[in-house]
Order: C-alpha cells, then sequence, then structure tokens
C-alpha cells in the first residue's frame, strides 16, 4: 500500500512539473487544418508549448468553447455565421489589432463580411468552398448539378460532408430555394430529395472525405475544396465541378475567446501564421482557398492550377454563405436525424 | 461426446480467427513499405523509428499512462477500503450508497460521461488532466469494490478476530493479515481498472479537454483524419508488452503452485 | 477508535459515490426539465416538452433502431459465445484456462485500434476485396462497411468477450456429474441440452446480454467509423445533442429515458436469479 502511495505522489509531481511548462497557447482548430509541422516551427521558434485540440464542425467548435471553463481556449477558428453567434453570445473578445504586425498580408476582397463588419472580432485564416467531384473514370456521364445525382447507377458511390447546414443546404439548393431556407414544407421537401439521395450515399463523413475518393470507396463526392484538391493529387481522374445551382462557401477565422489566459502566445501565434510563407506550408498541405496576397507570391504550380483549391476570387462571391436561422435550427436537426 | 471433435475444433478455431484477425493485419501492416494500408509491398522497419519522433502520438501516450496508473492508484486504494469498510460496518443510508456502486457499472458509459461533463461545466473546472482522471476514477472504483468483495466473503472471518485476539491493533490487522489475504482480489481489481481505463474513449471523449489528448482519443482523430502506419508499430509494441506480462505473471503463478505443491 | 476507523474507511467512497454518481444524475435529471436557448445554453423552467420530444415519430425511430440494432448484436454474440463456451469446457482444465486468457488478449489493446484493424480489412480496396478479388470469386468488390453490416461486425467483435466470459464461467460450473445422471436416467443429448445444460446456464446468458446489450447501444464511434455516419444509433443522438445541436436538455432527458430502460432490465436480470456483483467482475 506504502509503494502505491509513493507511486502516486511521484507521478503527481511529475504531472505537476510537465503541466507547469511555463509557456503554452491553447488552440481549438478543425481537424486537418494545420499541417504538424507548422506547429512544431513554431514551438521551436518561440519556445512556446502548443496544447492541440479540434472539432469537426463549428457547432462542436461553440459546444467545446460554451462548455469549457471560460479562459480553457485561447484561439479558435470559426467559420462566418458561428462568429455572430460568438459575438452575440458573448464568447469572443475584440482583437487589438496593434499586436498584428503581419496584418496587411490579409486580402482585403476578405475583409468586412456582415457576420464581422469592421472585423472588430475575427480575421480570414482561409476560405473554403464545397465542391463536386466526380471520377470520370467510372462516372461516364456529364455531372452538373446535384440532381444528377440522384440517378440510381450511382447506388454507393457517393460521400456527403458529415454537416447538417451543408447537406440540407444543397439539397434546398438543388430544390431551387435558398440554402438558408426555414420553412417547414421546404424543409420537407429537402428531406424527401435526401432520402432519395440516400439510397447511393456511402457515407458521411467530415474529417477525411479525401480518403473515400483517394481509396475509390465513392466516384462522386460532394466534399471540402481541400479535399477535393487533395484528392484530385492521387486520382488524375477527378473532376470538378460547381453544380448549377449553387454552392456553399465559408471563411474561417481567427477568433481570441473571452477570458483567454495566455492572449499574448495567442497573437504571436496568428502572427507566424499570417507569414506569407507559413501560411504557404499551411495552403500546400490543406490546398483551401488562400487569402493571404503575400503567400500568393510563393504557391506552387500544382496549387494554382487547381480549380477545387484555387477557386477564383469571383467565383468565390458567387456562392452562398451559411446563415444563423436561431431557434429553427430545430427544424433542421429533425431533418438530420431523419435522414440519418 | 468425441464425434464431431474436429468440428468443435475447427469453431473454436475459427471465433479465435475472428478476434485475432484484426489485430494479426495491423501487425503484418506494421512491417509494410507502402504507408497505405491496403497491399502488403515489403518489408520494412522503417515505421518503428518514424514512431519515437511522433510527438503528438507519444504525447498521448504519456497523458493516458498518466491517468492509468494515477487514476488506479487512486480508485484501488479508495475501492480496497470500501470494500472492506461495507462489509465491517453498518450504517444509515448504507444500503442507497451500495445500489449507487452499481451505477456506472450498467449504465451506458455515454450518460457517466455526458453526467460528468456537465458537472463539470456547472462547477466551471477547467477540462484536463485533473477532470480525466476524476472520470476515470468515477467509473473504476465499483470494479475495484466488486473484486474484493468477491475475495472478502469468501474470507475466514475468524482471522481478523485471531489477529485482534493475539493483541495486534486495527492497523496492524489490515496491513498484515486482512490486506495479504485479499490480495489476489486487489489485484485483479486494479488490473480491471487499469485495462478500462487504458482503452476509454466514449468517457474520455466527454471529459477532456487542451493538452490531455490521450492515445484512444487521438488514435479515434487520426481513423478519421488518415491513420499513420507508426500507429500500427505502436499497437504492435503494446501487445508485445502484454504478452510478456501475461507470460511473467503466469510463470509467476505456476512457481507459486509449485512451491505450495512442494509443501 | 470504533468510529474513527469506521469514518477512514467509508467516508471516501460515501463522498465518492454521492460527488461522483449522485449529484451528475440528480444534475441531468433537473437539466432535463430545462428549456434550451438556442445557443446552448439553458433557460431554468419546468417543462416536460423534452421528453415529449423524444416520443417524436423521428426520435421514436433512431430509438428503435438502436433497440434492435443491440438486440441482434446481443443475439449474435450468444449464438457465438454459448457453442463456443461449451466446446471449450470440455477440453482439460489447463487448456481451458489458456484459451480463455487468449480470448482476453485482444481485449487488453486499444478499442480503437482494433476496429482500424476491421476498416483495413473491411474497405472496398481493403485486404477482403483484394484476396476475393485475386482469386475471381466475385467480380465487383462486395461493400462490407459503411453499412448495417460493418456496424454489427463492429459491436459484435468489440462486444464479444463480455458474452464470453459469464457464459464460460456459468458452463464451466455445471457438474459432470449432473450431465452424466441425466444420461443414465436415460435422457437424450437434446433433452440433457434443454432440460440441464440451458437452465443452469441462463443467468450467465443473461449476465452477458446485459452487458452486451446496453453497451451497445451507447457505442457512437462504432456507428460512426463502420457505418459511415449513416447510421444514427441512440449513442449518437445523445452526443448530437452535446457537442453538435447544443441541447443539453434534450440530451439530458434521452440519457435519463437510457437510465431507466437500464434500470428496469436490471431489475429483470435480478428477478431471473442474476447477481449483481456477477456484473462487474469479469
Amino acid at each position: 500500500m506504502k509503494k502505491i502511495i509513493l507511486c502516486i505522489t511521484i507521478l503527481l509531481i511529475l504531472t505537476g512539473c510537465t503541466q507547469d511548462n511555463n509557456e503554452v497557447v491553447n488552440i481549438l482548430n478543425w481537424s486537418s487544418y494545420i499541417p504538424d509541422e507548422v506547429i512544431r516551427d513554431f514551438e521551436k521558434e518561440y519556445g512556446i508549448k502548443v496544447n492541440y485540440s479540434t472539432y469537426s464542425s463549428n457547432e462542436e467548435c461553440l459546444a467545446k468553447l460554451s462548455s469549457a471553463k471560460e479562459g480553457t481556449y485561447d484561439l479558435v477558428f470559426p467559420s462566418d455565421y458561428m462568429i455572430e453567434l460568438m459575438i452575440k453570445r458573448n464568447l469572443i473578445q475584440k482583437i487589438d489589432k496593434s499586436n498584428l504586425d503581419n496584418l496587411e498580408n490579409i486580402n482585403y476582397n476578405y475583409l468586412s463580411y456582415n457576420y464581422d463588419y469592421y472585423n472588430d472580432y475575427s480575421l480570414p485564416f482561409l476560405a473554403a468552398s464545397v465542391v463536386l467531384v466526380y471520377d470520370s473514370e467510372k462516372i461516364k456521364d456529364d455531372i452538373t448539378s446535384y440532381n444528377d445525382l440522384l440517378d440510381s447507377k450511382y447506388k454507393g458511390e457517393i460521400i456527403l460532408l458529415d454537416d447538417q447546414r451543408v447537406v440540407i443546404g444543397m439539397a434546398l439548393m438543388a430544390l431551387g430555394y435558398d440554402m438558408n431556407d426555414t420553412d417547414s414544407d421546404h424543409l420537407e421537401e429537402a428531406k424527401d430529395w435526401l432520402l432519395k439521395l440516400k439510397e447511393n450515399v456511402k457515407a458521411f463523413d467530415s474529417d477525411s472525405p479525401k480518403t473515400f475518393m483517394i481509396s475509390k470507396e465513392t466516384s462522386i463526392g460532394v466534399i471540402w475544396n481541400a479535399e477535393a484538391a487533395l484528392a484530385m493529387e492521387e486520382n488524375k481522374n477527378l473532376k470538378v465541378v460547381y453544380p448549377s445551382e449553387g454552392f456553399s462557401v465559408s471563411i474561417d477565422n481567427f477568433a481570441i475567446p473571452k477570458g483567454a489566459k495566455n492572449i499574448d502566445n495567442a497573437y504571436l501565434f496568428i502572427d507566424y501564421i499570417l507569414e506569407g510563407e507559413v501560411m504557404q506550408k499551411i495552403i500546400e498541405a490543406y490546398p483551401y482557398k488562400n487569402v493571404n496576397l503575400e503567400t500568393q507570391n510563393y504557391l506552387s504550380d500544382t496549387y494554382l492550377n487547381n480549380d477545387a483549391s484555387n477557386i477564383s476570387d469571383l467565383m468565390f462571391s458567387t456562392g452562398s454563405f451559411v446563415e444563423n436561422i436561431g431557434d429553427k435550427i430545430e427544424l433542421y436537426d429533425k431533418v438530420w436525424a431523419e435522414i440519418k | 461426446m468425441q464425434r464431431h471433435r474436429h468440428l468443435k475444433n475447427l469453431f473454436i478455431f475459427l471465433v479465435f480467427l475472428f478476434l485475432y484477425l484484426p489485430i494479426i493485419t495491423l501487425i503484418v501492416f506494421s512491417f509494410n513499405t507502402s504507408p497505405l494500408n491496403i497491399l502488403f509491398e515489403g518489408f520494412t522497419l522503417e515505421w518503428y523509428g518514424k514512431l519515437f519522433s511522433n510527438t503528438t502520438l507519444l504525447e498521448a501516450l504519456k497523458n493516458t499512462i498518466i491517468v492509468s496508473v494515477v487514476s488506479t492508484g487512486i480508485s484501488t486504494f479508495i475501492g480496497t477500503l470500501a470494500a472492506i469498510g461495507l462489509q465491517k460496518y453498518n450504517f444509515v443510508g448504507k444500503n442507497f450508497i451500495n445500489k449507487l456502486l452499481y451505477v456506472p457499472v450498467v449504465i451506458p458509459e455515454i450518460v457517466l460521461g455526458i453526467s460528468l461533463l456537465s458537472v463539470y461545466t456547472l462547477l466551471k473546472l477547467n477540462l484536463g488532466l485533473g477532470t480525466l482522471i476524476v472520470s476515470h476514477i468515477a467509473f473504476s472504483i465499483p470494479f475495484v469494490i466488486i473484486s474484493v468483495r468477491t475475495v472478502l466473503n469468501s474470507m475466514n472471518l475468524q482471522i481478523e478476530e485471531a489477529a485482534h485476539d493475539l493483541g495486534a491493533n486495527d492497523f496492524k490487522t489490515l496491513t498484515n493479515v486482512i490486506i495479504p489475504e485479499i490480495m489476489p482480489g486487489i489485484i485483479s481489481g486494479a488490473t480491471l481498472a487499469f485495462t478500462l481505463s487504458l482503452d476509454d474513449v466514449i468517457i474520455s471523449y466527454f471529459t477532456a479537454g487542451p493538452g490531455s489528448n490521450t492515445l484512444p482519443l487521438q488514435i479515434y482523430a487520426m481513423i478519421k483524419t488518415g491513420i499513420t502506419p507508426d500507429v500500427n508499430a505502436l499497437t504492435t509494441l503494446m501487445i508485445l508488452v502484454i504478452i510478456t506480462v501475461l507470460i511473467i505473471s503466469s510463470l509467476i503463478q505456476v512457481r507459486k503452485m509449485k512451491k505450495e505443491y512442494a509443501r | 477508535m470504533k468510529n474513527k476507523s469506521k469514518f477512514l474507511y467509508l467516508s471516501p467512497v460515501v463522498i465518492y459515490a454521492i460527488v461522483l454518481i449522485l449529484f451528475p444524475i440528480l444534475y441531468i435529471l433537473f437539466l432535463s426539465f430545462q428549456t434550451n436557448d438556442n445557443y446552448g445554453g439553458i433557460i431554468y423552467s419546468l417543462t416536460l416538452n423534452n421528453y415529449i420530444k423524444i416520443f417524436d415519430i423521428v426520435y421514436l425511430r433512431v430509438l428503435f433502431k438502436s433497440a434492435s440494432i443491440a438486440f441482434i448484436t446481443t443475439v449474435i454474440c450468444i449464438l457465438i459465445s454459448y457453442p463456443f463456451c461449451i466446446f471449450i469446457s470440455e477440453k482439460k482444465p489447463n487448456v481451458q484456462k489458456i484459451l480463455i486468457t487468449l480470448v482476453m488478449v485482444p481485449f487488453l489493446t486499444n478499442s480503437l485500434i482494433r476496429t482500424y484493424g476491421w476498416i483495413v480489412l473491411l474497405r472496398k480496396e481493403g485486404v477482403f476485396n483484394s484476396i476475393l478479388q485475386s482469386l475471381n470469386i466475385c467480380d465487383g468488390p462486395i461493400s462490407f462497411m459503411y453499412n448495417n453490416l460493418g456496424v454489427f461486425i463492429g459491436l459484435v467483435y468489440t462486444l464479444l468477450p463480455f458474452m464470453i466470459l459469464p457464459v464460460y464461467s456459468s458452463v464451466s460450473k455445471i457438474d459432470k456429474k449432473v450431465l452424466e445422471a441425466s444420461e443414465d436416467l436415460g435422457a437424450n443429448a437434446y433433452h440433457t441440452f434443454t432440460k440441464v445444460i440451458i437452465p443452469q446456464t441462463l443467468p450467465g446468458i443473461f449476465n452477458g446480454s446485459l452487458m452486451v446489450f446496453i453497451p451497445a447501444i451507447g457505442m457512437f464511434f462504432i456507428a460512426d467509423l463502420l457505418g459511415g455516419g449513416k447510421i444514427m444509433l441512440v449513442g449518437n443522438l445523445i452526443k448530437n445533442q452535446f457537442l453538435v445541436s447544443r441541447n443539453w436538455p434534450f440530451g439530458a432527458a434521452i440519457s435519463i429515458f437510457l437510465i431507466v430502460i437500464t434500470f428496469l432490465l436490471v431489475k429483470l436480470y435480478k428477478k431471473s436469479g442474476g447477481n449483481m456483483d456477477d456484473l462487474g467482475g469479469f
């Protein structure tokens, strides 16, 4: 018994030591977003330990942020509509831009959106779109719209994101409605549309849908542009489509939670990421739409020539954003529970 | 009874094949040159080297070991005392406490996980190694109590009285008489708590915070975003450790039995 | 003196039971009567709406599907474990010991890793399909996972030892002499099995069923990984309420509902003569 107590004491002391490791920054970020290498480089350069946790949807980010004690996280990366919600809920604080030397690197086209018009609380990190991608070796038809996917010959061939707003939004767009429609009849139609589509769906996955396309588990995907681009590097037969009915886009942002304990380190991290060459490493590893002007100079041809990753500013502006719909989210929840 | 011996052995073999197939697969692929885990392309030890530079994975392993060892230690201590105390003494509400102790054993893990998460949120506790350890203690203690109690029930109660009669005080009786007698129960309870803690996904999923990623959580994230073969290498090493421990413990048992037999 | 040591023995466990078991459950019960404010917050109120919502056809379907998947998993586990344990119990005692230890070994390794092992085997370009293709057994790849089959394989695999161990312990307790007596009295193998063996091993089967059925309802990660996120079980539903839809009161209500079901199943188990301590003592 004494030995056990001794062991416990030693362990507690040991864990105490590793915990008190002076400088840390607690980051809550999307899974598959910043390569390990960038984090390690930051740790080496500044001597700050990065505690990295991940989420796979904006809702999960909100849940984690609001259920954890204030001060648990120092930096988060929510998308547009979630920024708006977090400002309303008083979860994030104003960014002191004077702390950031690399501020001017940000592409001004991606500032001043309605969700945070003066960018008081958020700064764009990168932008994403949801694209349709298919394997032209297996799918001989020309797919141009979401409705094409209902064809029964694509049984078990489709991978969708595990994201209720994006998927239900896609159904609404396919039916000619707005992707943020909250009319219960329209949602009913969307549900039926999705139930029909589900016959063809192999899986819902937000974390790594590219794996399904690379391993040829599926031949059609409606997935994040970076995932599509990565899949295209492995499988040259993949074709990208921006569907005729519309597509959803999002801008992911840096945001600092209220009560962040290591706020200076969070600023250091943001500034580090905003460096042209650092962002280049991130963008090349996870080829989303780059919103850093400095980085644009370093990007490889592979990135620039890929239609999925390098979507033009003009094209991006035709996409629709997910918007906050208040308590109507319950209707979406129900549709989601029903189609799953 | 011997009629269908071959068929019966075949059935046993098939069940074992089912149990071991995924593990054998991972062990084989840990030596594969291709990182894709699809076809075996050639032999390499590369992944074993890579494993030791994968800091994320190693840190998760460290956290897992800390959480398991600390929570096992504390729950074994509390659980053993509790099992003895609950057998020895009567008190108001004993029945109720006894019933409560079964709750973590029978309710779905997810329910315990979200209840603990809600309480941590209510109390505004920082999610991290601390909450993780407390949560693991929460589900381990009943298993320790049950294991110890099983041995206690079969123990000869007169031993304790005899010790008292011979002038041993309570503490001496506990450490010199009771504990050695119930050691098998304590060990099996601790082993059970340790294994449960080592492999817990569901409760950790809800109660971990920044910087307290455990191995199961890390692997869950990796399966979703793309696993690298160094995870296979880690699994192979862990299985090696388990088998070594098992062999050593059974050797000790055999030696003990031989000794007793010699007596 | 007596009271002091009584206090030392019992206070930790009493504090533990109240703080880490009773209080969390009472708090969840409290939460289940509150209203969700759509931002993940809670509006204090006293409402039954969350319970009424469970009986919405959409959520009832999830419950029903979950229960049937858990039930089928339990039945498959019985069908595998029962003959397995009987065949093993016919071996020599030493061999029995080794075989039962061998059953446990895989379960000492990480359960997610083993699930990943199944993914490697089952996926479209996985080991099984590659073998089937190279042997020309079938022309197209077979979908082993991202469907119900995958979920069943995962659940049965993960929960099988929880059936094997209690069933084995009840099978090994059967007195061989009783079997001989039954044969001497002229009972044929079939009668011996139904009249002697089954009744004696029933508590073990009940025990195993409880230890398989209940976890099977809550194992969201198996459905996530092997079902391709297409199959929503109660576990996934609760997880979503807490981590995605941020409707904690509804999640709490479903949890209370699960606790009640568990409680009823345990009552049934005790009524059939099961011992509570057997549930936790593998």
